[in-house]
Order: structure tokens, then C-alpha cells, then sequence
């Protein structure tokens, strides 16, 4: 598999090289740019699989920075970081082209597992109607789940957090994204509400069967996959 | 309304005042007339003495038959008669009945007179002299002139008083209206800011009267407190951020430590709880300036349309799980869709805030149910517990930050901003949240408006 290249354009030196110490363990190859105009014209020159965008920059900021990748025809996925936390600077951001929009503080995992699930989009086609992960089956049109041939009964919650898993089998989900997928919600609640029904759905489709599916992975979120 | 009441109050003094003035007028017209009347009478009667003096009671005749005929003209009636009361001269034709003969007494009476075929009626002052001879002399003077002069009078110092009375009336509603206008205008823009939009100011006309002085006095004061909630908003938001970094990097640091598989297992141990307090420090920060943010947001973008049961249904569905395994007992009543304007995600929060305050103060085997209902007003949300409830002297002080209530170990649980970013949220919303007792038990209340109010500044949303 060839190497994929992110660039990061974040202002603060020291955040930046802690990302992109962490990014370059993890297997990715890492550029930084320390500013909105140095940010634009190595996104709009190199070819980078993921773009990391700081909004608040010198120069030109993350959203102005989206909106003329997008008006110049360029697609690559932007991951939009942001220290406004209200809800209404993440739409902003989307609108603006971003792909997804993380706000500041973050664990590193959840970024990690964002900037996989960006750069796996679209590996998948739209339209599947059914997804195997090794016996167990999900057919999305009539929304049943089996397992090794036997019907599993499921909640219309919990199958769509299953589709969710599913979709990205191997590829690791966070808490947070299955907020906004399953329950549209933007902001992290206190409690271990997400693990409650993880492990509900783990009763489900893991329980009496020898190789488990759903596993955690510590400090980061769950993977649907066959085997540890 | 007390104004116009203060401008009838008004018209009424001024109606009275003004009366009394026009009635002096009146009275001292009148006097001043009787008394022109009178003199003129004595003025005659000396004459005429002096006349009798010089040349006898022929020379009296001789004058009075002279002046006859000039009654019509001016009024003056003459009548000498002799000491059995036959008129020797002047212009009656007997001496009136009703008069008793008394020296130098002013007499009224009244003389028919013929005035184109018919009969009417002359009222008469007179005096009366007893001469010398035993003759008897009457001098007076028609007053109907007089009289027709004080019922103008009267008259038009009644009109007067009506207009008067009408003019202050009309110009004191009119003043009143003026004033409630503006006092309303005020408490308009007052109940903007309220709402938290401080860049609102009071209108200031340019009249310069005291409503300009109060306006202008108020907006000063406004610019004050605008200036001071900028200084600490922008010294709170540097604090924030300046935190913000040192704690990312921390908790960079301590995630790498995390991953090191190099380390001691003791060491993960030590990472781990020190990771678990970072969050809690993070998450206590970020809603520290959520609420900054709720409470400074004022115009912003306009708030969606959101169906409260709903958004209701998805949280209770998203708790449910997790609560029952912490042995409480929660169900939903919201029966049909509730439209509101507001912001889902911030709403949504607001019954987060709610759901897991529950879950902290209520004991296990308790119940929660939230409730969303359509009222004539608008939407409204509860939500009761039949946990410990908090006692009515510290509700209020429970919505406010880092307040935290009930006994130390249940105080440990919380960070203490759960309700007051609720409170926030509901505020942004036009709504008050209000703590009450369910007893046993909490229960939180939240009556929203239907719609957002025309002049208030549009729709609900954070600002940044």
C-alpha cells in the first residue's frame, strides 16, 4: 500500500509538531505549513490524500482556505480544526466544503480515526445492499442483521449503529462519530452513554459465539472487524 | 394607564383654576357696573337738588320735561311727584306701586314699556329723594343694558372654561401618549438588551428634554457595561485559550506516554486516572465557555425549526440504556410533535445537561420522565426525578455556576455547570428554566415561546 500523504496547516509550531510526530508514527507522511498562505499554496501545488486545516490562521483562515481549493475544482478531503467550540462554526465549516470538523480539544485517536475514515470514503459503493464481516451479515435493505445463518434481533438504533461499524469494518470508529451518525448530536455528553450501547449491541451479535467482532480499542473508540 | 390618568388630573386643575379667574372677572365686572349705575343716579339727583335750590320745584319741572323724552336713548328714568304721589313731571306715567316711599333708598323695579305693539318688561334702579315741599322725587336708570352685558359676559366666560378645558385636555392626552410612547419604546429596547443583546441603545430624539437626558444617561451606562462585559469576556476567552494549549499538550504528552509500550506497567497506571482528570479539567473548560457564549450571544443567525418531542424521544433513547444499568427508570410523554424555534444542538444539550444531572443525584430503583407538551404559549419541557430534589431556598442559586447542591460526595460528582448551562441555553431560547419540587423528587421546568418575537433580534444561535 503506498504511503499517504497529509498536510497540516496549523500555526501554533508546537501543536504542529506534536500532530505530526504522532501522524508520521502512525504511518503517514506529513508536510506543515505554518500559515494560511503557505497552507494554500502547497495544497493547491503538492498532491496530499487529507488536508488538516487550523481555522484560526495568519493570513488566510481554514474555511478561506476550503472554499478556494473547492472554487479551483480540488476534492482532496479537508479535516477543518477549530478552538470555537459552538455548534454553529462547525455548520459554518462544512458549508464552507470542509469534509469534517474537529473541535479543539481532541483526543488524538479521534483524530486518527477521522483522518482514516476520510481517506477510506468512497472505497465503498453507495449502493451496497448487503456487508459481510466474516459470518455475520447485514442486509440494508430489510434492515436484518444474522449471524452464522441465525437471525439476530436488533433495535432501529442499534442497526444503525451496526451499519455505521459495518460500513467501516477494520477502520476505527470513535464515541464521537457515532454521536453524529446515529444521533445527530455535535457535543461530547459526561457520561458513557455510546459504551452502554455498544456493549448492548456486543451482547447481541458477539454473545455465544467464539470469534468476537466488536472490539474497543482502548483511548480511541471500537472496531467492527474479524479477529483481534 | 397612569399617564393619561396624570394628563386628565391635569386638564381638571387647569379647568378649575382657570374658572375661578373667569368668575372674578365676572363678579368684579358686575360690581363695578352696579356701582357706575348707581353713582350715575346721584350724580342726577344732586343736579336736580340744585335745581331746586335755585329755582323751586317749576324750575325741577321745567328741567325733568326737558330730559322727558330722552329716556329711550339713554336709559334714565325720572319721576317727580307731589306729597300725594300725582306725577308732575317726567317720564312715568305713575309712581310705582310696589315702592314705598323712603328718603334715599336704592330701590329696583321693573316698567312696562311698549316696544313695537308689545309689552315688556324694563328692569329699574332708582333713588328717591323726599324734597323739601313734601314733593317726592324719583331718579333711575334702566339696568336691562346692563344685564344683557353681564349674560354675554357670562356667557362667553363659560365658552371659555370649555374651551379651556378641552384645549389642556387634548394637549395633555396628546402630551401623555408622547410619553407613553417613549417609556414603552424604552422598555422595548430595555427587554432587547435583556435578552443579551448589548449593542442596543434608548433612542434619543434630539428634543432635549429629560426624556433625552434619561436616555442618554442610560446609554452611557450601557456603553459601560458593554465595555466592562467586553474587557472580561476577552480576558476570560484569553484565559481560556491561553489554558486550552498548555492542556492539549499535556494531554498530547500523556497520550504518548499512553502508546509507549517501553514503560513500566505502573506507569500506564499513573497515566491513565492523570488522563481521566485532564478530561474532566477540558470538559470543564470548554462548558465554562459555552456558557460564556450562550449568555453573550445576542444577533445572530436565525434558529431552525425544531420538534422538541422529537429531540426529546432521540435523547431518551440515546440515555435510556445507560441509566437503566444504573438501575433508574426513565420514560418520555410527548405524545405529538412541538415546534420550536431555537438551535437543535444547543436544545439538545439542554436535555443532556438535564438527563445526566439525574443520573448523578437520583438514587438507584428512581424514576425520570421527560414530558414535552404543546401549550397555547408555545412548547414546554419537564423533566422529574423522585431523586432528592433541591430545597427552595437553593434552587435559584443552583443554576448558577460551580453551585453545587446536596451532600459532599454527591457534590463530587458534578462539575457544577450542568444547570447553568441549561439555564443558558433556556435563556437563549426566551425561556426560563425553574427548578421545582416534584415531591418527592426535582422537577425542571421550560416553557419556550412559540415563535421568535418580531422585534426581538432574530433567532437563536451561539456567537463566536
Amino acid at each position: 500500500m503506498r504511503e499517504m500523504h497529509l498536510l497540516l496547516i496549523e500555526d501554533d509550531a508546537e501543536a504542529a509538531k506534536f500532530l505530526a510526530k504522532g501522524l508520521r508514527e502512525s504511518g503517514y507522511v506529513v508536510d506543515i505549513a505554518a500559515d494560511g498562505r503557505e497552507g494554500l499554496f502547497r495544497a493547491t501545488e503538492g498532491s496530499y490524500d487529507v488536508i488538516i486545516a487550523d481555522r484560526q490562521l495568519p493570513h488566510f483562515d481554514g474555511l478561506s482556505i476550503v472554499a478556494m481549493l473547492r472554487k479551483n475544482g480540488r476534492h482532496t478531503p479537508v479535516l477543518i480544526l477549530s478552538a470555537l467550540g459552538s455548534v454553529d462554526d462547525r455548520i459554518e465549516g462544512l458549508r464552507a466544503g470542509g469534509d469534517d470538523y474537529l473541535t479543539k480539544p481532541f483526543a488524538f485517536g479521534e483524530l486518527l480515526a477521522r483522518i482514516e475514515a476520510l481517506l477510506r470514503r468512497g472505497n465503498l459503493p453507495e449502493v451496497t445492499t448487503r456487508i459481510r464481516i466474516a459470518d455475520l451479515e447485514l442486509d440494508l435493505l430489510g434492515r436484518k442483521v444474522s449471524r452464522g445463518g441465525e437471525p439476530i434481533d436488533v433495535t432501529s438504533k442499534e442497526f444503525q449503529l451496526l451499519e455505521f461499524l459495518a460500513r467501516r469494518a477494520g477502520q476505527v470508529v470513535t464515541r464521537t462519530m457515532l454521536l453524529e451518525a446515529v444521533w445527530d448530536l455535535h457535543f461530547d455528553p459526561q457520561t458513557n452513554v455510546i459504551d452502554v450501547h455498544i456493549s448492548r449491541l456486543r451482547a447481541a451479535i458477539d454473545k455465544g459465539f467464539d470469534r468476537p467482532l466488536l472490539h474497543t480499542v482502548r483511548g480511541a473508540g471500537y472496531v467492527l472487524r474479524d479477529g483481534g | 394607564m397612569s399617564s393619561a390618568r396624570l394628563a386628565l388630573v391635569y386638564a381638571a386643575l387647569v379647568t378649575v383654576f382657570t374658572s375661578a379667574l373667569l368668575l372674578a372677572v365676572y363678579l368684579l365686572t358686575r360690581s363695578a357696573l352696579e356701582r357706575e349705575i348707581a353713582a350715575v343716579v346721584r350724580a342726577e339727583v344732586d343736579d336736580l337738588s340744585d335745581d331746586l335750590r335755585l329755582g323751586g320745584i317749576a324750575q325741577v319741572a321745567a328741567t325733568l320735561r326737558l330730559r322727558a323724552d330722552s329716556w329711550g336713548r339713554t336709559g334714565a328714568v325720572f319721576l317727580l311727584a307731589d306729597e300725594r304721589f300725582r306725577p308732575v313731571a317726567g317720564n312715568l306715567t305713575a309712581w310705582p306701586r310696589e315702592i314705598e316711599p323712603r328718603e334715599s333708598a336704592m330701590v329696583e323695579f321693573d316698567i312696562a314699556a311698549r316696544e313695537r305693539g308689545e309689552s315688556v318688561l324694563h328692569p329699574v334702579e332708582a333713588r328717591i329723594q323726599h324734597l323739601a315741599n313734601g314733593y317726592w322725587l324719583l331718579v333711575g336708570a334702566d339696568t336691562s343694558e346692563r344685564a344683557s352685558l353681564l349674560r354675554s359676559f357670562g356667557i362667553a366666560t363659560a365658552w371659555g372654561i370649555a374651551f379651556t378645558a378641552l384645549g389642556v385636555w387634548l394637549l395633555g392626552a396628546a402630551y401623555a401618549r408622547r410619553t407613553a410612547r417613549r417609556v414603552r419604546d424604552y422598555a422595548t429596547t430595555c427587554e432587547t438588551i435583556i435578552q443579551g443583546d448589548l449593542t442596543q441603545r434608548l433612542r434619543v430624539d434630539g428634543s432635549r428634554d429629560e426624556f433625552d437626558a434619561l436616555a442618554m444617561a442610560v446609554n452611557a451606562m450601557l456603553d459601560r457595561i458593554e465595555q466592562q462585559t467586553s474587557t472580561l469576556r476577552a480576558a476570560f476567552d484569553s484565559i481560556a485559550h491561553d489554558l486550552r494549549t498548555p492542556l492539549y499538550r499535556l494531554r498530547v504528552r500523556l497520550e504518548e506516554a499512553q502508546l509507549r509500550a517501553d514503560l513500566p506497567a505502573e506507569a500506564h497506571e499513573l497515566v491513565a486516572p492523570a488522563l481521566e482528570e485532564l478530561d474532566r479539567v477540558q470538559r470543564t473548560l470548554a462548558t465554562l465557555l459555552q456558557i460564556s457564549r450562550a449568555e453573550a450571544s445576542g444577533v445572530t443567525t436565525h434558529g431552525d425549526s425544531v420538534d422538541l418531542a422529537a429531540l426529546a424521544a432521540n435523547m431518551v433513547e440515546l440515555y435510556a440504556p445507560g441509566m437503566r444499568a444504573e438501575g433508574l427508570d426513565v420514560t418520555l410523554d410527548a405524545p405529538e410533535p412541538a415546534q420550536l424555534s431555537g438551535n437543535r444542538q444547543l436544545l439538545a444539550q439542554l436535555i443532556t445537561n438535564l438527563l445526566e444531572n439525574a443520573m448523578k443525584y437520583v438514587p438507584a430503583g428512581g424514576r425520570v420522565e421527560v414530558r414535552v407538551r404543546n401549550t397555547p404559549t408555545g412548547v414546554s419541557l419537564s423533566v422529574a426525578d423522585n431523586g432528592p430534589g433541591i430545597p427552595a431556598g437553593e434552587r435559584e442559586a443552583a443554576l448558577r455556576p460551580f453551585v453545587r447542591v446536596g451532600d459532599a460526595a454527591s457534590k463530587a460528582a458534578g462539575s457544577g455547570l450542568g444547570l447553568s448551562l441549561a439555564s443558558a441555553v433556556a435563556r437563549l431560547h426566551r425561556a426560563q428554566l425553574t427548578l421545582g419540587d416534584n415531591s418527592p423528587g426535582l422537577v425542571v421546568h421550560c416553557e419556550f415561546p412559540a415563535a421568535p418575537r418580531r422585534d426581538a433580534p432574530g433567532g437563536v444561535a451561539l456567537v463566536s
